[in-house]
């Protein structure tokens, strides 16, 4: 059997096990169920993360200003002007594109220049939320946001059905973001990872593909924002714009792999549930040190992350393995 | 007769020990449960309710002993929201009767919906947001309110005099909301008052505390944050040195902590605090507290293990009583804890429809020499008022 129908046949497997699997067994235990989805929130952000990374080229530092203009535009036109749920969370997401926009001039500067220049960013939106009161609810925020609702007898506001719709939106992002991967643009986004001049010079419109992955992940992370704050129901500006919101996914995508697909997935749901499972009974105090350990211990000595470890790939392959 | 006797004996024996049997078997072990910040920016005021419900729950064993016994399980919601979602359900799964605890009205927000959905009771001191009590969970409760915090604050700078007076607030729910109430109230009787809000981030307060010199020229300062807000203005006050009669503050102010930490900062400034420190009780229940709080904890209670404990006993009182009615399986408790009408180391306690502690009204007290006498209102007075006094 191929490596590629191996790799098609876990993918079903894991699918199927996430799909039906998980909510048989974990259904009737919403403490562990909320932890799921909490580990697959940031999973979502830590996909949008990796693609704009590995595709984009572009280190961001400022994912938490997607995250949370997605959610506040979700939690505002649900709350103030009745728009279903469903539909409010995806314009959560357009919410956040549109913002990205905003920060197209910074895609001039590179490495750390673009990272502090989309931090900056971020503390700019951040700001806005606290003093639009009147729409935003200020610094106060927004309590009772509206739940999911319930869709022929099965309801979505519910620990099962959070968990459905944030598996749902993680799913889609980690193939759009493949998708992206195998297609032209990828081939080309690849070719300006080694030099974007030479790319350029045959004709690939670099700024335009690298605005487009943006954009993408900004409408990825401003979805998983708005899920985020109908499920929790809350959102005022430190917690929806917190810095959680970019270091961890940031975390858990180094630590599964930034350069697979699906590295950043295994590693929230890693890093996120080995630390609210197991470290944190035995060390109620000081658990978040264990978690540093072992994602310096990952870094030294697999630092192509968990997935390309688990694959057991040669090295010399993985230092390669761009996009 | 040998044979008799013995026969009576293991009788005896036996009717004893049926009679320790059913004595035993109806004595029950309740499992509360307690989401609290033990890490992250809360940490320090978790603590100390952290603290106060321990003493709950070990003088409750005591006063309980032989009849009940209590037991506290606590998770650390590190200050997150969605982490206190998780431990309230995870103690929902574990089989705790109620919850106690919670720290910050945007995490005791998601975390209290959380108990509510699972019809558990989530009683708090932690949260002071109008918006907790105005949601009418029935499961819901909180013993303190802004109102209480507004009423003293509002009650003292009536009592100094003062006509004119600049509000310093941090941006925050609760925070703004005390400091519109205050505004409100004090602008209703005739003072002036001048707002200045400041940002969460703010570290230098010098700009902002010259402009209440230059611009306000106030009698009084109300600072309305938390302590390292306080500590912030404080410091930029001590070199300005803007001419105004008194520095009065509210929660996280008035306490030990503060005035062995900050000695410099804190002399003759004014903050709620239910205690004098060191404390001094005369109530029977109030010494055994305090007597509690030293042995477990090897020093003296402040205002947060107080409200802590208060909560706590309160929620205890009223477990056993539904239990006692055999209807605290049946969802019975909340209906219990509204009919909560208690004299208690904070006041007079009951609880409206909505959960809310209408009798709540907070004291004053005023740093003095490392200690905090109180001095507000007039009959909880153990000492005479510094006025005018600045801590520079």
């Amino acid at each position: 059997m191929s490596n590629s129908l191996m790799n098609r046949l876990f993918l079903i497997v894991a699918l199927a096990v996430a799909y039906v699997g998980v909510p048989l067994v974990f259904g009737g235990n919403a403490y562990v169920l909320g932890l799921i989805v909490a580990a697959l929130t940031i999973a979502g952000v830590a996909v949008a993360w990796a693609l704009l990374g590995n595709l984009g080229g572009m280190v961001s530092f400022g994912h938490a200003a997607f995250f949370g203009v997605g959610s506040y535009t979700s939690a505002v036109l649900a709350m103030k002007l009745g728009v279903p749920v469903t539909a409010s969370m995806l314009l959560g997401g357009v919410g956040a594109a549109v913002s990205s926009i905003a920060m197209l001039p910074a895609l001039r500067l590179r490495g750390p220049y673009f990272a502090l220049a989309i931090l900056a960013y971020a503390h700019i939106f951040q700001i806005l939320a606290t003093e639009m009161t009147p729409i935003t609810g200020g610094a106060g925020g927004l309590l009772s946001i509206p739940r999911f609702p319930t869709v022929l007898g099965f309801d979505f506001g519910d620990k099962t059905g959070g968990y459905l719709i944030v598996l749902t939106i993680v799913v889609l992002a980690a193939f759009a973001y493949d998708a992206i991967r195998r297609s032209t643009w990828g081939l080309a986004l690849k070719a300006m990872h080694d030099t974007e001049v030479a790319t350029r010079v045959v004709g690939v419109p670099s700024t335009h593909l690298k605005a487009a992955m943006l954009v993408l992940s900004a409408f990825i992370t401003g979805v998983v924002g708005a899920f985020n704050a109908h499920f929790i129901s809350f959102l005022d500006p430190d917690y929806a714009f917190s810095s959680g919101w970019t270091v961890l996914p940031i975390a858990a995508a180094i630590f599964g792999g930034y350069r697979t697909v699906w590295g950043p997935v295994v590693g929230a749901l890693a890093i996120y549930l080995v630390d609210q499972l197991l470290f944190k009974p035995i060390l109620p105090h000081g658990h978040q040190m264990i978690l540093g350990v072992l994602l310096c211990a990952m870094i030294l000595f697999s630092p192509g992350g968990l997935m390309p470890a688990l694959s057991r790939r040669p090295a010399k392959e993985n230092r390669h393995a761009h996009a | 007769m040998k044979r008799t006797l013995a026969h009576l004996v293991t009788v005896s024996a036996l009717a004893l020990s049926v009679a320790l049997g059913a004595g035993a078997a109806q004595a029950r072990e309740f499992l509360l449960g307690s989401e609290l910040p033990l890490t992250g920016s809360l940490a320090r005021v978790g603590q100390g309710m952290h603290e106060g419900i321990a003493v709950a729950v070990e003088m409750a064993n005591r006063s309980y002993a032989g009849k009940h016994s209590f037991k506290v399980q606590t998770i650390d919601d590190e200050t997150s929201p969605a982490k206190a979602v998780a431990a309230v359900e995870k103690l929902v799964g574990d089989g705790v009767v109620a919850i106690t605890g919670g720290y910050g009205s945007n995490i005791i927000g998601p975390a209290s919906e959380a108990a509510q959905k699972a019809g558990l009771v989530y009683i708090t001191s932690g949260g002071v947001s109008p918006e907790l009590t105005q949601r009418g969970y029935p499961t819901f409760f909180r013993i303190n309110n802004t109102d209480g915090y507004a009423l003293a604050m509002i009650g003292l700078l009536q009592d100094l005099g003062a006509k004119k007076v600049s509000v310093v607030y941090l941006n925050k729910d609760a925070t703004s909301s005390l400091a519109k109430q205050v505004n409100t109230a004090l602008t209703a009787k005739g003072v002036t008052v001048g707002m200045h809000e400041f940002d969460g981030a703010t570290s230098d307060f010098k700009p902002l505390m010259n402009k209440v010199k230059l611009q306000d020229r106030p009698d009084a300062i109300a600072m309305v944050g938390y302590e390292n807000d306080y500590v912030g203005i404080l410091r930029a006050s001590k070199v300005l040195k803007p001419q105004v009669k008194a520095v009065v503050g509210v929660w996280s102010l008035a306490t030990a902590q503060m005035a062995k930490e900050f000695p410099d900062l804190m002399e003759n400034v004014y903050g709620t605090s239910m205690l004098p420190y060191p404390v001094e009780f005369t109530q029977p229940e109030a010494v055994e507290f305090a007597a509690t709080y030293k042995k477990l904890f090897n020093k003296d209670p402040d205002y947060l293990g107080q409200f802590g404990y208060v909560q706590t006993r309160l929620l205890i009182d009223a477990v056993v009583r539904a239990d006692e009615a055999g209807t605290l399986g049946k969802g019975g408790l909340p209906d219990e804890l509204r009919k909560t009408d208690a004299n208690t180391l904070i006041g007079r306690v009951t609880f409206d429809r909505n959960g809310d502690n209408l009798n709540f009204t907070h004291r004053m007290g005023q740093h003095q020499g490392g200690k905090v006498v109180l001095v507000w209102p007039p009959d909880a007075a153990n000492g005479k008022m510094n006025f005018p006094a600045v801590p520079w």
